[in-house]
């Protein structure tokens, strides 16, 4: 075809009365980038688009917008929509301008049996392609709610879980609470029994000092036990003069409470109207008491209180008569060794 | 008559921009589809298709390769006629396009609620080029834009000579060319 022939046949294939072979040799033409050709297709183009203004207008049913916004899918995009739509028409949207197909005529220029064989196809296709549709949504849907029961089914285990925990952490605080009351108790209890005991403890105390001063009236040899195990108590030991030779003494001097204990063994018995008596001796002698020895008696202890005899060195035991003499008048028995 | 706008929100999923887009097109995509297939019952399930499709699609609407309008007639035309061929190659005889009237000889219902003055002078415009066209003409470019017939078969149809039927259509189309070229010439044909 020649290129005047080509431009001819351009309002032709906008109003869409060229047959398939000439279609397809003007867009050849027209791909081939032939500027006029392609101005006046596009006015042509315009001229066509407009044709149906020409017509009376007549109005849908108003059921039809409700129908049609309903028949949507609101949940897909338009735009991903287009990228699944198996079967393609013949004539995209928004391409007409850009290569110019008017619809194919494939029924008109082949046989009878392809035409069926054809529009049998395009049935099966466009029923399959709805049935796909509608089983792919549901499916989509069904997984959709399968998912979000599985989801839910998630959440109540683990809001379940937590009751469970929150409600295992009350009972803990429950019997942290009580364990503490327990203890409050016990504290409180332990804190009497402290305080009954203490004073339990002082009372003891006091029964002891007063046993222990008792003791000291009563017992002087338990005071001459405790006495030996005090350092600064001084130790004199006595022996027999030539009246008694088998006799000896044993003297304790206690500085701080001022108390003199003498121990002596084997002094003769007194004589009627004697008796014996300790003597310190520093410048001169001092008395520090008198005692008996009765008939079988072989040892004896004496204790007295003595207000100062520290610098006196020597000690000795004289038979003096009843009551003692303020100085030693009769015969030495026991003498310390100093 | 359709902002390209309005389509740029219905790209971006915009169920009120969809709406709006229905009620400014389907007056004009109906009488378009009655008008090829001369029966409104298919018509109706026509344009449930063509604004399936439009939803679908409208990703692909580029408005530089023309106006929303433009776009919505040609989709609109171009599946009325895959149905017109499909039920065609089943066996149905179609009786409807040459009783079917045109603007110039039916009473016009009146304007819609969302047409512009813009929109009823274009309309007006169009009826009166193609009433304007002599009657040969316009018979043969309808058979052709509205059946989807190609030239050797209108001339069948009207049992005239090829050359004479292609000339009729030539014709026709360069007279409405020429009377419409001021609308689009201002740039204002939407």
């Amino acid at each position: 075809m020649t290129h005047e022939e080509l431009e001819e046949s351009v309002p032709l294939y906008a109003a869409g009365a060229l047959d398939r072979i000439e279609r397809q040799a003007l867009e050849a033409h027209l791909l081939s980038g032939c500027a006029s050709c392609h101005s006046a297709l596009k006015d042509y183009q315009s001229v066509a688009a407009l044709l149906p203004l020409g017509l009376s207008p007549t109005k849908p049913p108003r059921s039809l917008k409700a129908t049609i916004m309903a028949g949507r899918n609101p949940a897909s995009i338009p735009a991903e929509a287009a990228t699944n739509e198996p079967a393609r028409p013949s004539l995209e949207p928004g391409e007409w301008m850009n290569h110019l197909f008017p619809p194919v005529a494939p029924a008109r220029s082949l046989s009878l049996p392809w035409a069926l064989g054809l529009a049998t196809l395009l049935i099966v296709s466009v029923g399959g392609y709805f049935a796909w549709n509608v089983s792919t949504q549901r499916s989509i849907d069904t997984s959709n709610i399968k998912q979000l029961e599985a989801s839910l089914q998630e959440k109540s285990a683990k809001l379940a879980g937590v009751d469970r925990e929150v409600g295992d952490q009350a009972k803990a605080l429950a019997e942290l609470r009580n364990e503490l009351q327990q203890r409050t108790n016990e504290a409180a209890e332990a804190k009497e029994q402290l305080a009954q005991r203490e004073a339990e403890l002082e009372e003891t105390r006091v029964q002891l000092s007063q046993r222990g001063s008792a003791r000291t009236v009563e017992t002087p040899q338990d005071e001459l036990a405790t006495l030996l195990r005090i350092p600064n108590v001084k130790a004199v030991t006595l022996t027999g003069s030539e009246m008694a030779k088998r006799a000896a003494g044993f003297l304790l001097y206690d500085s701080r409470t001022q108390k003199a204990w003498l121990y002596s063994v084997n002094l003769p018995e007194c004589p009627a109207g004697t008796t014996y008596q300790l003597w310190a001796i520093h410048d001169k002698p001092m008395s520090i008491g008198t005692f008996q020895m009765d008939t079988g008696e072989t040892a004896h202890l004496l204790v007295k209180k003595v207000l100062s005899f520290t610098n006196a060195k020597t000690f000795a035991v004289s038979l003096e008569p009843s009551g003692g003499r303020p100085q030693p008048t009769g015969p030495m028995y026991l003498l310390s060794r100093s | 008559m359709i902002d390209p706008t309005l389509l740029a929100r219905v790209v971006k999923g915009d169920q009120q921009a969809f709406s709006q887009l229905y009620d400014h097109s389907n007056t004009l995509l109906f009488t378009l589809a009655v008008r090829i297939l001369g029966n409104h019952e298919e018509a109706a399930e026509l344009l449930q298709d063509v604004y399936l499709e439009v939803w679908r699609k409208v990703s692909r609407y580029d408005v530089g390769r023309g106006t929303p309008v433009a776009w919505l007639v040609t989709l609109t035309k171009s599946r009325a006629i895959d149905r017109l061929r499909a039920r065609a190659s089943r066996g149905y005889r179609t009786t409807n396009s040459l009783e079917a009237g045109t603007a110039a000889q039916m009473a016009d219902p009146g304007p819609s609620p969302f047409e512009t003055q813009a929109d009823q002078e274009l309309r007006i415009s169009v009826g009166a080029a193609v009433a304007g066209l002599p009657q040969a003409q316009q018979q043969a470019i309808e058979l052709a834009y509205y059946e989807g017939l190609s030239h050797a078969e209108i001339a069948e149809r009207l049992n005239q000579p090829l050359g004479t039927v292609k000339t009729r259509i030539k014709l026709g189309m360069s007279k409405l060319r020429d009377g419409l070229q001021q609308w689009w010439n201002l740039g204002d044909l939407q």
